[in-house]
């Protein structure tokens, strides 16, 4: 392992993409990390977790650290900040941040580094949060252990909360963490961690939890922090979009080890490590639709169980034999960016041959649309809400609130929406989970909205649900084999022929015999997921309602199971219900598109008109806000919206999206009619339906 | 259907980070803990003195000697009672009473709260109805709600057994609901749910299994509660009768007479001690090893 820590940090700052003011000031690294080991002692075995990473982080710059679940990078954020969890250890190598050695620093001192040199935000502000404490408390205690009086505090808080843009800070600041919604969680937790001026923010995924509207406010603060306060960002994340939206530079992590780093214009231009390029090529765009994803075939490497040679030599499509036997260096292979890959090195060709072909799928929705629809959604209201008041009357909680759909087999129905929108209530109350509250629901010719128990057979046969978490929807005490044979037992299957109907299903899906007989735990995020849609064709359905089924999944992961669902559905004609919030993924599969918000569709059509030219500006907002993994894009304009979705309960007058829409009413005040008249769904000029009283505006006003 | 990803991922090992959780060998798990192993070791003792009684005191426990009130001795190591007899051996004898009570009121406390609480996953409101009548037995100070049992039942060892069972149930039986209502929420079941398996075998199926484990655990801890109740009914002289002897009854007559025989209560007090110790601590490792997952 060569640690070569002159070399990383380029002091030209990157051309594109860097705001003005942005630029570092000094070309000396405020952090510099060499040679770090990490390591988990436990029962069986030492796990190391970190091995041997290095890299160097200047003064406000922003730098991503992107790998999958395992590969180290929350556990290198927390070995800088000294915090890492029991009973992980730090085996050697050197930590320097603004000049001095951290892991030699006594704990005494590395407290009062802590908050003031160095700060982090976490993944979940929920439970970054005191619910106890007020958010001014809480940021006033960030600043009086370090010694602010009490007074001053106070001014600071108000002062920080009003920095990461919380309205009404006067009022809000004696507020609790439950009266803020997710993304107003995430600002206040930045306010904390602001709170001393450090140099260096550690942010773990701020993001991952938040929607994508919401995600692109939290980004764009953390941007304009960084031209503001000079902050420097280490930024981990899974996602490329974000790294290719905010980051500078770019430290790749697979297998404990950092796979390569440089400037991230550099590293998403050409990529000098098979997992980067893989890594980019798996990823859905929004942009585009058509070929099939390249998938990076396998699963991440287990800490505990890594290979002995490169880590990811096992899934590598160029891997030779001596990537197997001894771990390639990291090596600058062009300016500023560095691989530790042999075959890179040698000048070789880093991708394998492509395995799949292109291939055009025509839109279903044209040709088909004399076949009749499997499923038929009419004006469907579902009321989630059991309060009662005083007299005993439910006050109604529409969740779905008059949605209308239809989806044909072969054909795939996309379901985008932020989360609260209603899309998971929609599908389980096709499958009767929940009960409708008015409309109809027909399952292939008949319908059964009133789920009794014939329709309710009817349902289960023509329809089968794939869960977003494959680990929470299996069982965790019966096999897979016995799982699968209650979905068999279902449709009638029994006995010999229920064993060959299991290991064929097993097949469809791409695992094996030998995996009937083992638990849930004794596998993979993808390999579960393979399990739960072998589950869901047990009894040869007609559609599948695909609730989420790869947001759960490592980026790797996502891009098998995409293409098993492309296969399956061309192989056995089935028609997919696909819910997402990612709206790259719903594009990569589906004919057709519907947005829903507030517990309505407020935009469906034909993908490739909804993506290509949105009408409703729900949708151009979405779309804006979704980072795309590739660094032409920084130049865009990006609508970000204010505030959030408003609760389902409390709806607002007229369209449900004025609150927040950026040519409604709160930008236009002479749009009265958007407050006062529900708009409907109805056709626009360019080929799809929008409820909006003024469809096509946005779009116009920044097409790309 | 065989591109190379997709056969790639099978070859890729599944992860076996855990043991296999097949039920029995993580109860086994709870035994190899050091705790777990000292209370079994303790317990399977008093278990095999409290079968082999009638063996290794061949004479049953009402043998009479002229030697009352003895201290401890090398023939009477915890000393004699009022009529002569060895308190070693009636300390015996009145562990396998107590013993045999708490394996009779536990497992049927057990199963039949268990089943009351369960109830309401199948008939909402019969199960709301046993939620309310849990409550009432709640309701009363569980010791006094014994004697009352007691009281109205006569004094004696079935009694002894009806209110130990009658206390149980609402443990078991809250238990049992919020682990069923916990699972009916969980995404398996909702996903047998969408597959149209019947109310019945979901029950059977998935939720019982996964609600069981916490019950086992509260049935270790429950006998603890029983031998507890029985050695303070006995106390009272409201538990077993004579001449069949028990640790409450031995207690009781033990205090009466401590002025004449200071040992006499020590050598009772100090099984009850060992049999509660080592339920308890087997309940604690059994807790600690099952509720991990």
């Amino acid at each position: 392992m060569t640690a070569a820590p002159d070399t990383t940090v380029p002091t030209t700052p990157s051309t594109s993409g860097t705001p003005a003011g942005g630029e570092p000031t000094s070309t000396s690294s405020l952090l510099e990390v060499e040679d770090l080991q990490v390591s988990f002692p436990t029962p069986r075995g030492v796990v190391k977790a970190v091995n041997g990473v290095s890299f160097r982080l200047g003064e406000g710059r922003i730098l991503g650290i992107v790998g999958e679940s395992g590969s180290g990078k929350s556990v290198t954020a927390r070995a800088v900040m000294r915090m890492l969890r029991e009973p992980g250890r730090v085996d050697g190598g050197r930590v320097t941040l603004g000049g001095r050695d951290v892991l030699a620093l006594p704990e005494k001192e590395m407290r009062g580094i802590r908050g003031e040199e160095v700060a982090m935000v976490f993944q979940d502000p929920q439970a970054a949060l005191n619910p106890v404490m007020t958010v001014g408390d809480q940021i006033s205690e960030a600043l009086r252990v370090h010694g602010t009086p009490k007074q001053q505090a106070r001014q600071r808080a108000v002062e920080l909360l009003r920095q990461v843009g919380i309205p009404d800070v006067e009022r809000t600041v004696d507020q609790y963490p439950h009266e803020f919604s997710g993304g107003m969680r995430q600002r206040v937790v930045i306010a904390i961690a602001l709170a001393n001026k450090p140099k260096l923010l550690i942010a773990d995924e701020p993001t991952t939890a938040l929607d994508v509207t919401i995600q692109a406010q939290i980004l764009e603060l953390l941007v304009d922090l960084r031209d503001e306060l000079g902050v420097a960002i280490v930024m981990i994340t899974h996602d490329m979009g974000v790294v290719a939206e905010l980051c500078d530079d770019l430290v790749v992590m697979y297998g404990g080890r950092v796979v390569e780093t440089g400037p991230v214009q550099q590293v998403f231009t050409e990529q000098r490590h098979p997992y980067t390029k893989a890594l980019l090529r798996a990823v859905p765009r929004a942009d585009e639709h058509g070929d099939r994803l390249t998938a990076i075939p396998g699963a991440p490497p287990n800490p505990a169980d890594l290979p002995p040679g490169c880590s990811f030599a096992p899934r590598c499509p160029v891997a030779q034999d001596r990537c197997r036997e001894s771990v390639p260096p990291l090596e600058e292979l062009a300016p500023g960016q560095r691989a530790a890959c042999f075959v890179s090195a040698d000048g070789g060709e880093l991708s394998g041959e492509r395995t799949t072909t292109s291939r055009t799928r025509s839109a279903r929705a044209d040709t088909d649309t004399d076949t009749a629809p499997v499923l038929v959604v009419e004006d469907l209201r579902t009321n989630v809400s059991r309060k009662r008041s005083l007299l005993g009357k439910i006050t109604p909680v529409y969740a779905v609130d008059g949605v209308s759909l239809e989806v044909r087999s072969g054909e795939t129905l996309g379901l985008v929406g932020e989360s609260g929108c209603g899309k998971s209530t929609l599908s389980r109350t096709i499958v009767g989970i929940n009960e409708a509250a008015a409309g109809t629901i027909t399952v292939d010719g008949s319908d059964v909205t009133a789920m009794g128990a014939e329709d309710r057979r009817h349902v289960a046969e023509t329809i089968q649900y794939v869960f977003q978490d494959p680990f929470a929807s299996l069982n965790p005490r019966r096999t897979i084999g016995q799982s699968i044979g209650e979905a068999l037992e279902m449709a009638r299957v029994s006995g010999a022929e229920a064993r060959s109907r299991a290991s064929e299903l097993m097949d469809t899906v791409g695992l094996n015999d030998g995996h009937l007989g083992r638990y849930p735990h004794e596998f993979s995020g993808g390999q579960r997921q393979r399990v739960g849609i072998a589950r869901a064709l047990a009894k040869e359905p007609k559609l599948l309602i695909c609730d989420e089924p790869v947001s759960a999944l490592d980026v790797s992961i996502q891009a098998q199971i995409i293409n098993l669902l492309e296969e399956l559905r061309e192989e056995l004609d089935l028609g997919y219900l696909f819910i997402a919030h990612d709206l790259s993924v719903v594009r990569h599969l589906s004919d057709r598109v519907a947005v829903m918000y507030l517990g309505r569709i407020v935009e469906t059509g034909p993908a490739a008109e909804v993506y290509g030219n949105p009408q409703h500006p729900y949708t151009v907002s979405l779309l804006s806000s979704t980072p795309e993994p590739t660094v032409d894009e920084r130049t865009r304009e990006r609508i970000v919206l204010t505030g959030d979705m408003p609760s389902p309960a409390n709806p607002p007058s007229g369209c449900p999206f004025r609150t927040r829409c950026p040519i409604g009413p709160l930008f236009q005040k002479d749009r009265e009619v958007c407050e006062t008249e529900r708009p409907a769904l109805t056709l626009t000029p360019a080929g799809q339906s929008a409820a909006c009283h003024f469809p096509g505006e946005l779009a116009e006003g920044v097409s790309a | 259907m065989s591109t190379s990803d997709i056969d790639a991922a099978v070859a890729a090992p599944a992860r076996r980070r855990f043991a296999v959780p097949a039920s029995l060998a993580r109860y086994g798990a709870a035994f190899r803990t050091p705790r777990g192993m000292v209370a079994t070791a303790v317990l399977l003792v008093l278990v095999a003195l409290a079968l082999l009684a009638p063996v290794i005191f061949a004479g049953g426990y009402d043998v009479q000697s002229s030697d009352s009130f003895a201290g401890p001795s090398g023939a009477h190591l915890f000393g004699t009672d009022e009529l002569g007899r060895d308190l070693l051996v009636r300390s015996v004898y009145g562990l396998r009473t107590d013993l045999l009570l708490v394996l009779l009121a536990v497992p049927v406390s057990g199963i039949i709260g268990s089943l009351l609480g369960l109830s309401g996953a199948v008939w909402p409101r019969f199960g709301t109805l046993m939620q309310r009548f849990f409550d009432i037995i709640i309701g009363f100070p569980s010791f006094i709600l014994a004697l009352c049992v007691v009281v109205v039942l006569g004094a004696n060892f079935t009694s002894t057994v009806v209110a130990i069972t009658i206390l149980g149930l609402p443990g078991f039986g809250r238990l049992a609901r919020s682990g069923a209502l916990e699972q009916q929420g969980r995404e398996y079941v909702i996903a047998a749910r969408t597959l149209g398996v019947s109310r019945r075998r979901i029950l059977t199926r998935h939720i019982v299994p996964n609600t069981a484990d916490p019950l086992i655990v509260h049935a270790a801890i429950f006998a603890v509660n029983a031998v507890f109740i029985e050695s303070g009914l006995g106390l009272l002289g409201l538990g077993v009768q004579p001449p069949q002897p028990s640790l409450g009854s031995l207690l009781n007559n033990g205090m009466r007479h401590v002025r004449e025989m200071g040992f006499y209560p020590i050598g009772p007090m100090l099984v009850l001690l060992l049999l509660a110790l080592s339920l308890s601590m087997l309940s604690d490792s059994l807790n600690e090893r099952v509720n991990r997952r």
